[in-house]
C-alpha cells in the first residue's frame, strides 16, 4: 500500500466521521444517514431505484442486464438508505458501492451482502485542476446530475462494450476507480483487481478515468475493445499531512519551514547503523556530520541552519510527542516520518528546547491497515574504510627516518640508532619476524567490519484499534578490532477507541545495546587524563605483536628504542570498556471530543535508562622475544581489578492539552491549542572499583581484594513548566495565519529568571488560489504559497543543573594522616542570567510547476541569538577560585537560504525522482559584551573563523632565507610571511577569512535520484559540502618526530624535504617552525561523496500471491561509495580531535525485505 | 443542549483537574543539588570556620607542592616537563605550561599567577568570614578562631610573597571579591606595600598561632616567623643586589640592613625558641658500599613518608596515599619507568656531581671526568664518570639524592617490588648480572645527564606514581638555619654561631666542618653557604630564586654575549646549552616574570614589567 492511499484512507474515516455531527449536502451525507420509507413491494428493482434516486438526490450505475427482471418484494419504514440496500443487496445477490453522488452497482461476488461507500466532500474532492475544468465547462466527474438527465441517459443506446483493466505504476490493479464517459453519466468503476466494463455510445467516446490518490486520465475509445490503464499518482491530489508539534497540519495551510522525510524502504534498506546518519542530504538546512566510523559511536551530529549558539546547537529530538529521546537508539524501520521544524513558528511550540530547531519523529501504527501484515527486512553489509593511513610496516626504514631526523641537531655518534641495529633488523627481518618484526599495525588491528540489521513486524487496525509491534536487531562490528556495537530494538503501538469520541493509546519502545571498545575514539582518546591517549604514534614497527606459541604480548627490542613505544594490539585486546544500556520509554494518551470540534487529552510519557560500564583489564606485560626477557613496559599490571560504573535515570513528561477547531461560514478554519506541559529529569551515577582480582577471568566487584577501592556517586535533578498556546486560523483555503507562544520555566534559574516567553507569529498566502491569477498561473503553475514567519525561542543547555545556586564545594585535606573536610566557595553567581533567546524570520516560497511534477521550496532565514549564556570574561584575578560566572553575553547571527528542488514524472514505465537540495548559512558574531583576544572568535566574523599565517613555500636556499624575514628558518623549512611588515613574525601576521569557517561547512548540497521500473529501483545520493577549512596537521603527518620511536609512514618516508628531494611535499624533518597552522597546511574540506547506491528489485505480486505473499524485494546497496575532495586527511567530514583515526565506513550491503 | 451543558462542564472538571495535578509539584522549579553544601548552611559554627580553613590549605597547597619544578631555574637540576594535569588543580595545574629550563622561563607563568591569585582569594574567604564570626564569637572560641585566621593568613602571605618574588609589584587584593567589576580595572601595587602587608599577616600569624601545631600539617608559630624571616631576606637581598627589571623599585642599602637585622632575629627565634632539631638529630645516619642500597644515610629518609611530621618540617603541605586523591606525583616526576612507569621529568644534572665533597677532606674532590663507557677501562679508570668508585667517600647526601651507574633502588610494578633495579646510563632495560645475580636494568627515557635522583623516590613498593604521601616542605630547619647564616653574614660577616648551624647541615652529610678559609671572611662564608644550599636543598625549587634574588645569573651562565654554559653527560655529551650569545635583555626577562598579557588586553591599568614591553 503506497502512502497515498494510507494517507487517503486515513482521510476517508476521518471524513466520515465529520459527516455525521454537521448538517451537510445530501450527496455528502453517509448512507447511513440518509432515511427514507419506501414500499417496494413487488417493484421492479430499477423502479425502486428510481424512487430512491427521487428521495435521496443520489443516482445509481448499473448494467441493465444485472437489473433487469430483478424485483423486490419489501417495505421499509424510515430505515437509512445503508439498511435498504443491505436488504437489496441480500434479496438480489447485487452489490453497490455509493461514490459520492453514484451508487455503483455490480454483481456480488458470492452471493453475499455488499453495501460500502467512499464519501469525499467537494473541497476535497476538487483540487486545484479539477476546479479549473470545470470553468471551462467541462464535465467533472462525481458531480451532481439533475435526475431528468439521469434518466434520459439511463435509456440511451449504448453500442460498444468495453472492458479493459486499471492498473497501478506498480502493475497491480486498482480497484474503484471511476470511469465515466465523458459528457455523460454513464460510467462505472473497477472491481477488486482493477478490472472494468462498460458500454460506451461510440468510438469517439473519451472515458474518464478518475481514482483518490490518482491523476485523472481522459482515454478515447477508438477501435478498441480492451483497454488497459496506468494511472499515475497524483502527488499533490491528497493533501499531505505533516507532522507538527502538538499535531498536525495539511501541508498546503502550513506557513512554517518544516520539511518532512517519510522513511520508506529507501532508507530502511540502507546499512545505517542509526537514524541520525540517515538524514544526510535529506533535509535541506539540516547538516548532518559524520565524524567518525566508530562503531556504537557513529552517530553523526546534527545541526539545524548553521550553529545557533555557542552553546548545545543539537536540536531537539521528540519522538511521539517525548522530547529527549536518543535519536539513535531507534530502530529505523519503526519510524512512519520525520518532521524537521527550523524557523520559529513551527518549533515555538517547544519554546525553551527548540533555538535549534527540532526533529519530529512519528513511529508508525496500524492505523486503517484492515489486513494486517508482518514484514520482515534484513542486510548485511560488509565494511572498508573510505581511507586509511599510510603506515609503513618498515622499521629498518623507520630508524633510518630517526637517523635522517637526528641529523638536524647531532653528531654522528649521538644519534640514538645505530647503523648496526638497522643493519642486523634489514638483515633478520626477512627469516625471523618473531624477533625482528616488521609490524604493519594497521592491518592488525584493522578488519572488514559487518553490519547487519533484521527488523520484523506486524501490523494491523480495524475501526476500534490498531496496533503497531516490532522487534528489531542492529549489529555492527566495527573496523577496528574489538570496537562491537549491537542493538535489539522492540517497540508496541496500540490505540483503542474506548467511545467513537473518546480514543486511548500507549507507545512502549524498549531497547538495549552492548557496546564494546578500547579507547575513547577507538584509535585514541583525547581526554587529558589519558596520558595514553595518543600513542597510536609511538606504534613503531618493530613490535611483535602477540606470539600465540609463548602467549606473550611484544614489547621494544631495538637497541636504544624508547621503551614506552606502543602495542596497540594488546590494548585492543586487553583493556576494553564494556557498556551495556538498557531504555524503556513509554508514552500514554487518553484524548475525549465532548462536542464536535473540542478535544481534550492528556499525554504521560517516561523514559528510564539504565547503564552499565565495567572494566575488567587482564594483565599483561610487554615482552622482548630477542633477550627472552619481559621489557619494562606493563601494559596491565598484576593487581589489574574492575570498576563499574552505572548511570540510570529517568524522565517524566505530563501534557494536558485541549484544542478546539471550527470551521465558521464555510470558508473561516479555525485552530486552537492550548497546552500545559511539565518536565522532570532526574539522573544519578554510580562508580565503584577495586584493584586485585582474584583472578583475571573474574569480573565483577566482588571478586577482587578489598584493600584498595574507590567509590562515587552523585545525583540531579531538573524541572521544566510549560504553557503554549497556538491559534491557526486560514480563511478560503489561502489566507493562512497562524500564532503560537510558549511559556517556559526551568529549575536551572533563579526565582525571578526562571520563566522565559517566547510568541511567534505566521502568515501564509496561497496564491495560486487566487481567481484573479488563475488566468495567468493555471497552466504552469499548479501550486504557490508565499509564507512568512517570525517568533523567538529560547535556550537554557549552557547552564548547568545547579550552577546558579550558591553552593560550595568540597576540597578536602590531609591533617594527621588523614583526610579531613574543607569547604571553598568556587561561585560567583549572576543572579540576573535568564534564557538564551533566538528570534527567526523565514521567508518561504513553495511552488509546484506542471501539475507538480516539479516542485520547489525556498526559504531564506535570519536567526539571531540573543544573550547567548556565556561563562563571562573574568579577571586573571579572580579566575583562579572561582568560575565564571554565566551571563547573557554575546548575539550571534546566522543568515541563509536553502532550497528543495524536486521533480518527478514518469516516462513509459519508468518513474523517476530527481530531487536537489542545497543550503547555505553564514555565522556572525555580532555582538560580544566583554573582552574578545585574538584568535578565532571576534565580531562581524563567523564563530571559529580562519585567522593564519600565510606561507611562502618551503625555503630552498639560504638565499631565500636570507630575503625573507627572520624567523628562525633554514632551507628546507616553512616561510611564513610578514604580513603587518614589521620584521618580526609574530601572531599579528595572521590574516582573517570572514567567509571561511574552521568547524562546519556553510554550503550544503545533496543530490537524490529515484528510478525506477517494473519491479526495478534505482536509487543515488550524492551529497556534498564546502566552504570549511582547516588544517592538515595531526601525529601521524608529523615532521617533528622524537628521537625515538615515532610510527613513520610513508609520508615521512617520501615526503620531506631534503637536498635531494628539492620537490618533497612536506618541510624537512626536525625543521624550525614547520608546524605552525600557517596556509601550508591549510586544506579546503570541501566534498562531494556518492553516499549511497541502491539497487531493489520487487517480485512481480502476481508472483507472490500464488505462494502466499505480498510483497518481496531484494536489495544491494553501498554506503560512501567514492568521495571526491582535495583534503589530504583522513575524511573531510571528520570534525573534532584531527588525530582521530577512526575511517569512515564504505559498506556494501544486501538484503531482503518479505511482507506476508 | 443540555447534553452539551454537561459536557462543557466536564471538560471543565478535566481541565480542573490538569491544573491540580500541576500544583501537586509545586517545587518542579526548585531543585535541590545532592552533593554540594548550600552556602546558606554554612558559617554557623566554630567547625565551619576549620572547614574553611582546610579548604584554604588545600587550595593553597597546589601552589607550592610542586615547586621542585622550579629547580630547573638553576644549573643542577634538568627539568625536562612535569607531569602536571592540566586543568586539574589538585594535580598540579599551577605548574602547568611553565617553563623550567634555565632561561627563557619568564613568560610561561600566567597560569601560576592566576593560581597564586586564587590562592588569595581563597584565603580572603576564610579570613573575612571569620572574622565577622569573631565579632560575635564567644570567649572560648576566641583563640581557636583568631589562630584559624592566622593560619589563613599565614597562607596568604606565602602566596603574595611567592607573588612579588617573581613579579615584583602585583595587584593586592585584601578582601572578599563579590564582582568582577571590583578588580577588573585594578592596578598593581607597589611591592614595598604588599610587602608591608605581607609582614602583617605573617606578625598576626606568628601572634595567634599556636607554638606547635594541634595535628600534623596545620602550621603553628615557628612557620610564621621562619616566612617572615624569609620575606625580610629576600627584602634585604632585593635592596642589597638591586632589582633593576623592576623600575619602581628603589633599592636601599640601609633598608637591606635592617631587612637583613629583621631576618637574622626572626630566624635565631625559631632556630632556638621552638627546641627544634634537625631530622635525627642532623646525624648521617648509616651507609652502604657503593652499589648497594639496603642502608640509606639519614637525609635520604627525610624525603620519605618517614619525616613527615618531623620537626624539621616547619612548614610542610602535606598529601595523602591510595585513595584520597590527595597523593603526590614526586615518584612519578624524578624516578623511570621501572618505577610504576615514572616518567623522571626531573633528574640532576652532571655538574651537580663535583659539588659533593670528600667525607675525608671535607672539601671539593678532583673534578669528574666524563667518558663514554664504550671506551676501554672508562669503568675502572680513576675519576671517570662512569666508574662507580668515583663516587666513594663523598657527602653521604650524594648517595642520598642521586644516583649514578650501578646504583640501585626498588623497582616496583603494579603496587608490587620488582627487586633492586641497577641504574646504568643508556642502559635501560636490560639484563645485566652484577656479582653473580640477575638484574634487570633501570628504565628511564628521562634523563640526559647520567643520573636520576634518589631524593623524593620511595624505596617500598605500595603505592602508585601518583599516590604519594610525602608531606612536601616548603619551610624546613636546615634552610633557616642557611638562611640565618645568610642574613648575619651579610651584616656582620661569619658568625660563630652561624658557622656552628653550617657545620650541623655538613654533618648530616658526614663532612667534617668547613675548614677556616671557608669562614674567613664574608666572601667566602657565602660562598660556603651557597655550596650548602646547592647541596642540602637540591630539588626542593630554591636555586632558581636564589640566583635571582642575589643577581648571580651571570656569575653563573657568563655575562652577555658570552658563549654561555654547556650541560653535558658522563659520557662526555654536550647535551644544552644556555645563555649563548644572549642578549642583555634575555637575561633581564630571566630577572623578572611577566605581568599575563591576556590580562592587560583587558585592564589597561595593569602595567608591564619592562623587559616584556
Amino acid at each position: 500500500m503506497t502512502r497515498y492511499a494510507m494517507i487517503g484512507v486515513f482521510f476517508q474515516c476521518l471524513f466520515v466521521g465529520l459527516l455525521t455531527a454537521a448538517t451537510l449536502k445530501a450527496q455528502e451525507k453517509s448512507i447511513e444517514n440518509i432515511y427514507l420509507s419506501a414500499d417496494l413491494r413487488n417493484v421492479g428493482l430499477e423502479d425502486a431505484f428510481v424512487k430512491i434516486v427521487e428521495m435521496t438526490d443520489l443516482n445509481f450505475q448499473y448494467d441493465q442486464k444485472l437489473v433487469a427482471s430483478k424485483k423486490l418484494n419489501q417495505n421499509f419504514r424510515n430505515e437509512s438508505l445503508g439498511q435498504v440496500l443491505r436488504a437489496i443487496s441480500r434479496e438480489t445477490g447485487l452489490s453497490f458501492r455509493r461514490i459520492n453522488e453514484t451508487i455503483y452497482v455490480a454483481q456480488s461476488a458470492g452471493k453475499k451482502e455488499m453495501v460500502s461507500e467512499l464519501v469525499i466532500p467537494t473541497k476535497t474532492l476538487l483540487p486545484v485542476q479539477l476546479a479549473a475544468r470545470e470553468n471551462q465547462g467541462l464535465p467533472v466527474p462525481f458531480r451532481a446530475r439533475t435526475i431528468s438527465e439521469q434518466t434520459e441517459n439511463k435509456f440511451q443506446l449504448l453500442a460498444i462494450a468495453v472492458s479493459g483493466k486499471v492498473t497501478g505504476e506498480d502493475g497491480v490493479g486498482i480497484p474503484g476507480v471511476s470511469i465515466v464517459e465523458k459528457g455523460t453519466t454513464n460510467g462505472t468503476n473497477t472491481d477488486v483487481e482493477g478490472q472494468f466494463q462498460i458500454n460506451v455510445t461510440n468510438q469517439s467516446s473519451v472515458l474518464v478515468f478518475s481514482g483518490i490518490g490518482y491523476l485523472t486520465q481522459e482515454v478515447e475509445v477508438g477501435a478498441r475493445t480492451t483497454l488497459d490503464v496506468s494511472m499515475k499518482t497524483d502527488i499533490k491530489s491528497l493533501e499531505e499531512v505533516v507532522v507538527v508539534g502538538y499535531g498536525t497540519q495539511k501541508k498546503v495551510n502550513m506557513t512554517g519551514a518544516v520539511s518532512a522525510v517519510n522513511i520508506d524502504e529507501k532508507i530502511t534498506s540502507r546499512a545505517l547503523t542509526n537514524v541520525s546518519s540517515g538524514l544526510s542530504g535529506l533535509v535541506p538546512g539540516l547538516a548532518v556530520t559524520q565524524g567518525t566510523g566508530m562503531a556504537g559511536r557513529n552517530n553523526a551530529s546534527l545541526i539545524i541552519r548553521g550553529l545557533g549558539t555557542v552553546n548545545n546547537a543539537s536540536p531537539l529530538v521528540v519522538v511521539d510527542g517525548m522530547p529527549d529521546v536518543d535519536i539513535n537508539r531507534l530502530n529505523m524501520n519503526d519510524i512512519e516520518s520525520i518532521s524537521v521544524l527550523k524557523d520559529a513558528t513551527s518549533a515555538s511550540v517547544y519554546g525553551s528546547r527548540a533555538a535549534n530547531g527540532v526533529i519530529l519523529i512519528t513511529t508508525k501504527s496500524g492505523r486503517g491497515q484492515e489486513k494486517a501484515t508482518i514484514n520482515y527486512t534484513g542486510s548485511y553489509a560488509v565494511t572498508t574504510p573510505t581511507r586509511a593511513y599510510d603506515f609503513m610496516a618498515d622499521y629498518p626504514r623507520a630508524l633510518t627516518i630517526h637517523q635522517r631526523a637526528a641529523a638536524v641537531n647531532n653528531l654522528r655518534s649521538n644519534y640514538f640508532f645505530k647503523d648496526g641495529t638497522i643493519d642486523q633488523w634489514m638483515a633478520l627481518g626477512m627469516i625471523d619476524p618473531l624477533r625482528y618484526p616488521n609490524t604493519d599495525w594497521w592491518d592488525i588491528i584493522m578488519r572488514n567490519g559487518a553490519i547487519q540489521n533484521h527488523n520484523l513486524s506486524a501490523s494491523g487496525g480495524g475501526d476500534k484499534s490498531n496496533f503497531f509491534i516490532s522487534v528489531g536487531m542492529m549489529d555492527e562490528k566495527g573496523l577496528q578490532i574489538n570496537n562491537d556495537y549491537s542493538r535489539y530494538n522492540a517497540r508496541f503501538n496500540y490505540d483503542y477507541k474506548i467511545r467513537p469520541n473518546i480514543n486511548t493509546g500507549v507507545k512502549f519502545q524498549g531497547n538495549w545495546s552492548n557496546f564494546s571498545y578500547a579507547l575513547e575514539d577507538g584509535f585514541t582518546d583525547d581526554n587529558g587524563s589519558n596520558t595514553a591517549g595518543f600513542d597510536m604514534q609511538y606504534a613503531i614497527a618493530g613490535i611483535t605483536p602477540y606470539d600465540p606459541v609463548t602467549g606473550y604480548y611484544g614489547g621494544v627490542m631495538a637497541y636504544n628504542e624508547d621503551p614506552q613505544a606502543y602495542n596497540p594490539y594488546t590494548l585492543y585486546i586487553n583493556n576494553l570498556t564494556r557498556r551495556n544500556r538498557q531504555e524503556a520509554n513509554t508514552m500514554m494518551y487518553l484524548d475525549w471530543s465532548p462536542i464536535k470540534g473540542l478535544t481534550a487529552r492528556v499525554d504521560y510519557g517516561l523514559n528510564y535508562y539504565n547503564q552499565f560500564s565495567w572494566n575488567a583489564n587482564m594483565p599483561n606485560r610487554s615482552y622482548n622475544f630477542q633477550t627472552n626477557s619481559f621489557g619494562s613496559r606493563v601494559y596491565v599490571g598484576d593487581n589489574a581489578g574492575v570498576s563499574n560504573a552505572t548511570n540510570t535515570g529517568y524522565k517524566t513528561l505530563l501534557n494536558g492539552r485541549l484544542s478546539y477547531n471550527t470551521t465558521i461560514a464555510q470558508n473561516h478554519e479555525i485552530n486552537v491549542l492550548g497546552v500545559y506541559s511539565e518536565e522532570f529529569w532526574s539522573d544519578r551515577y554510580q562508580f565503584t572499583s577495586r584493584n586485585d582480582r582474584l583472578h583475571p577471568t573474574l569480573r565483577e566487584v566482588d571478586a577482587a581484594l578489598t584493600d584498595i577501592q574507590s567509590t562515587g556517586g552523585n545525583s540531579s535533578t531538573e524541572g521544566l513548566r510549560s504553557f503554549i498556546g497556538r491559534l491557526n486560523y486560514t480563511a478560503f483555503d489561502k489566507y493562512l495565519f497562524e500564532a503560537n507562544f510558549r511559556v517556559d520555566g526551568s529549575s536551572k534559574f533563579l526565582p525571578g529568571s526562571q520563566y522565559g516567553f517566547f510568541p511567534s507569529v505566521a502568515t501564509g498566502w496561497r496564491f495560486t488560489e487566487e481567481s484573479f491569477l488563475q488566468p495567468y498561473t493555471s497552466r504552469w503553475l499548479t501550486n504557490g504559497k508565499i509564507r512568512a514567519s517570525y517568533g523567538a525561542l529560547g535556550n537554557n543547555s549552557g547552564v548547568g543543573r545547579y550552577q546558579q545556586q550558591e553552593t560550595l564545594a568540597a576540597s578536602n585535606y590531609m591533617l594527621g594522616g588523614s583526610i579531613v573536610k574543607g569547604f571553598v566557595n568556587e561561585k560567583m553567581v549572576n543572579r540576573d542570567l535568564s534564557w538564551e533567546t533566538t528570534t527567526v524570520f523565514n521567508l518561504g516560497l513553495d511552488l509546484g510547476f506542471l501539475n507538480n511534477r516539479l516542485t520547489t521550496e525556498i526559504d531564506f532565514y535570519d536567526r539571531l541569538t540573543t544573550g547567548m549564556n556565556r561563562p563571562s570574561d573574568m579577571s586573571i584575578h579572580l579566575t583562579g577560585a572561582y568560575d565564571a560566572p554565566r551571563r547573557n553575553i554575546g548575539n550571534l547571527r546566522n543568515r541563509g537560504i536553502e532550497g528543495n528542488f524536486t521533480w518527478r514524472d514518469t516516462y513509459g514505465e519508468l518513474k523517476y525522482i530527481v530531487s536537489l537540495n542545497a543550503s547555505y548559512n553564514a555565522t556572525k558574531l555580532e555582538k560580544w559584551n566583554e573582552f574578545l583576544g585574538k584568535g578565532w572568535v571576534f565580531l562581524n566574523m563567523p564563530y571559529h573563523f580562519l585567522y593564519t599565517y600565510e606561507d611562502a613555500g618551503i625555503a630552498q636556499t639560504w638565499e631565500d632565507i636570507f630575503n625573507a624575514t627572520p624567523q628562525g628558518a633554514s632551507p628546507g623549512d616553512i616561510l611564513r610571511k610578514d604580513l603587518n611588515g614589521d620584521g618580526r613574525i609574530t601572531g599579528e601576521d595572521r590574516k582573517a577569512y570572514p567567509g571561511i569557517q574552521r568547524d562546519r561547512p556553510t554550503t550544503l548540497f545533496a543530490l537524490n535520484t529515484n528510478f525506477s521500473w517494473r519491479g526495478f529501483d534505482v536509487g543515488i545520493l550524492f551529497q556534498g559540502a564546502t566552504g570549511r577549512k582547516d588544517y592538515w596537521l595531526n601525529i601521524y603527518n608529523n615532521i617533528n618526530i622524537g628521537n625515538q620511536r615515532y610510527a613513520s609512514g610513508w609520508g615521512q618516508w617520501n615526503n620531506p624535504w631534503s637536498v635531494e628531494n628539492r620537490d618533497g611535499a612536506w618541510p624537512r624533518l626536525n625543521g624550525s617552525g614547520n608546524r605552525e597552522e600557517s596556509t601550508f597546511w591549510l586544506d579546503d574540506l570541501s566534498y562531494v561523496r556518492l553516499k549511497n547506491v541502491q539497487l531493489g528489485y520487487a517480485v512481480p505480486k502476481v508472483l507472490l500471491r500464488k505462494i502466499g505473499l505480498s510483497n518481496v524485494r531484494i536489495f544491494a546497496s553501498s554506503e560512501n561509495l567514492a568521495t571526491f575532495t582535495k583534503f589530504r586527511g583522513l575524511d573531510p567530514e571528520k570534525d573534532g580531535n584531527r588525530s582521530d583515526a577512526y575511517p569512515l565506513n564504505k559498506s556494501y550491503s544486501l538484503g531482503l525485505n518479505i511482507g506476508i | 443542549m443540555k447534553n452539551l451543558t454537561q459536557k462543557i462542564l466536564s471538560i471543565s472538571a478535566l481541565a480542573g483537574l490538569l491544573i491540580c495535578t500541576s500544583s501537586c509539584v509545586e517545587d518542579l522549579l526548585e531543585q535541590e543539588p545532592t552533593t554540594e553544601l548550600g552556602a546558606n548552611a554554612f558559617w554557623k559554627t566554630e567547625a565551619d570556620a576549620t572547614f574553611a580553613l582546610q579548604g584554604a590549605y588545600s587550595s593553597v597547597r597546589p601552589l607550592f607542592d610542586r615547586d621542585y619544578y622550579f629547580s630547573g631555574h638553576g644549573e643542577f637540576i634538568r627539568t625536562r616537563g612535569t607531569s602536571a594535569t592540566n586543568n586539574n588543580l589538585q594535580r598540579g595545574d599551577a605548574y602547568h605550561g611553565g617553563d623550567y629550563n634555565p632561561v627563557g622561563y619568564g613568560d610561561n607563568f600566567d597560569k601560576y599567577y592566576r593560581y597564586l591569585y586564587g590562592g588569595v582569594n581563597r584565603t580572603n574567604y576564610v579570613i573575612e568570614n571569620v572574622n565577622k564570626m569573631l565579632a560575635t564569637a564567644s570567649p572560648s572560641s576566641r583563640e581557636n578562631l583568631e589562630a584559624i585566621i592566622g593560619e589563613a593568613r599565614l597562607l596568604r602571605g606565602m602566596v603574595y610573597f611567592r607573588l612579588i618574588s617573581m613579579w615584583g609589584d602585583v595587584p593586592y587584593i585584601g578582601q572578599v571579591v563579590y564582582d568582577n567589576a571590583e578588580v577588573a580595572d585594578i592596578a598593581r601595587t607597589p611591592m614595598a606595600q604588599v610587602k608591608d602587608s605581607i609582614m602583617a599577616d605573617f606578625t598576626y600569624a606568628y601572634e595567634k598561632l599556636p607554638v606547635k601545631a594541634p595535628v600534623v600539617g596545620r602550621a603553628a608559630k615557628p612557620a610564621a616567623l621562619a616566612f617572615r624571616g624569609k620575606l625580610q631576606l629576600y627584602w634585604a637581598s632585593w635592596n642589597r643586589f638591586g632589582w633593576p627589571e623592576l623600575t619602581t623599585f628603589k633599592p636601599s642599602a640601609t633598608e637591606a640592613d635592617a631587612a637583613y637585622a629583621g631576618a637574622a632575629e626572626d630566624f635565631r627565634k625559631v632556630i632556638n625558641d621552638f627546641g627544634l632539631t634537625l631530622y635525627r638529630n642532623g646525624e648521617p645516619g648509616e651507609i652502604d658500599a657503593l652499589g648497594q642500597a639496603e642502608k640509606l644515610p639519614n637525609y635520604y629518609y627525610l624525603f620519605t613518608p618517614l619525616a613527615n611530621g618531623d620537626p624539621e618540617m616547619i612548614m610542610t603541605f602535606t598529601h595523602g596515599g591510595i585513595g584520597t586523591n590527595q597523593g603526590e606525583e614526586l615518584m612519578r616526576d624524578v624516578s623511570g619507568r621501572s618505577h610504576e612507569g615514572s616518567q623522571a621529568w626531573v633528574t640532576p644534572r652532571y655538574e651537580i656531581a663535583d659539588r659533593y665533597q670528600s667525607t675525608i677532606t671535607g672539601d671539593f674532590v678532583e673534578p669528574l671526568v666524563p667518558m663514554n663507557p664504550a671506551t676501554a677501562g672508562a669503568r675502572t679508570k680513576p675519576n671517570s664518570a662512569v666508574n662507580p668508585q668515583s663516587y666513594a667517600n663523598r657527602d653521604y647526601r650524594m648517595k642520598s639524592s642521586i644516583m649514578w651507574d650501578y646504583e640501585k633502588s626498588v623497582g616496583m610494578i603494579s603496587l608490587q617490588p620488582t627487586g633492586w633495579v641497577p641504574f646504568i646510563y643508556k642502559t635501560y632495560n636490560q639484563p645485566i648480572t652484577i656479582d653473580g645475580v640477575k638484574y634487570t636494568t633501570y628504565n628511564t627515557d628521562g634523563t640526559n645527564s647520567g643520573y636520576v635522583l634518589r631524593k623524593f623516590l620511595r624505596n617500598y613498593a605500595g603505592q602508585g606514581r601518583s599516590d604519594g604521601n610525602y608531606n612536601f616542605p616548603v619551610m624546613r630547619l636546615a634552610d633557616v638555619f642557611l638562611m640565618y647564616a645568610e642574613a648575619t653574614n651579610a651584616i656582620n660577616g661569619p658568625q660563630a654561631d652561624a658557622i656552628a648551624l653550617v657545620n650541623k647541615i655538613r654533618h648530616r652529610g658526614n663532612l667534617p666542618p668547613l675548614d677556616p678559609e671557608d669562614v674567613a671572611g664574608k666572601d667566602a662564608f657565602f660562598d660556603a653557604i651557597e655550596q650548602e644550599r646547592i647541596v642540602e636543598l637540591l630539588g626542593e625549587g630554591h636555586r632558581g630564586f636564589d640566583l635571582r634574588r642575589w643577581r648571580a645569573l651571570e656569575r653563573v651562565w657568563g655575562a652577555p654575549y658570552s658563549d654561555g654554559k654547556w650541560r653535558i653527560d658522563t659520557h662526555g655529551a654536550n647535551q644544552q646549552r644556555y645563555f649563548q650569545n644572549s642578549s642583555e635583555r634575555i637575561y633581564e626577562q630571566a630577572y623578572i616574570f611577566r605581568i599575563p598579557p591576556g590580562e592587560r588586553d583587558r585592564n589597561p591599568n595593569l602595567t608591564q614589567n619592562t623587559p616584556w614591553l
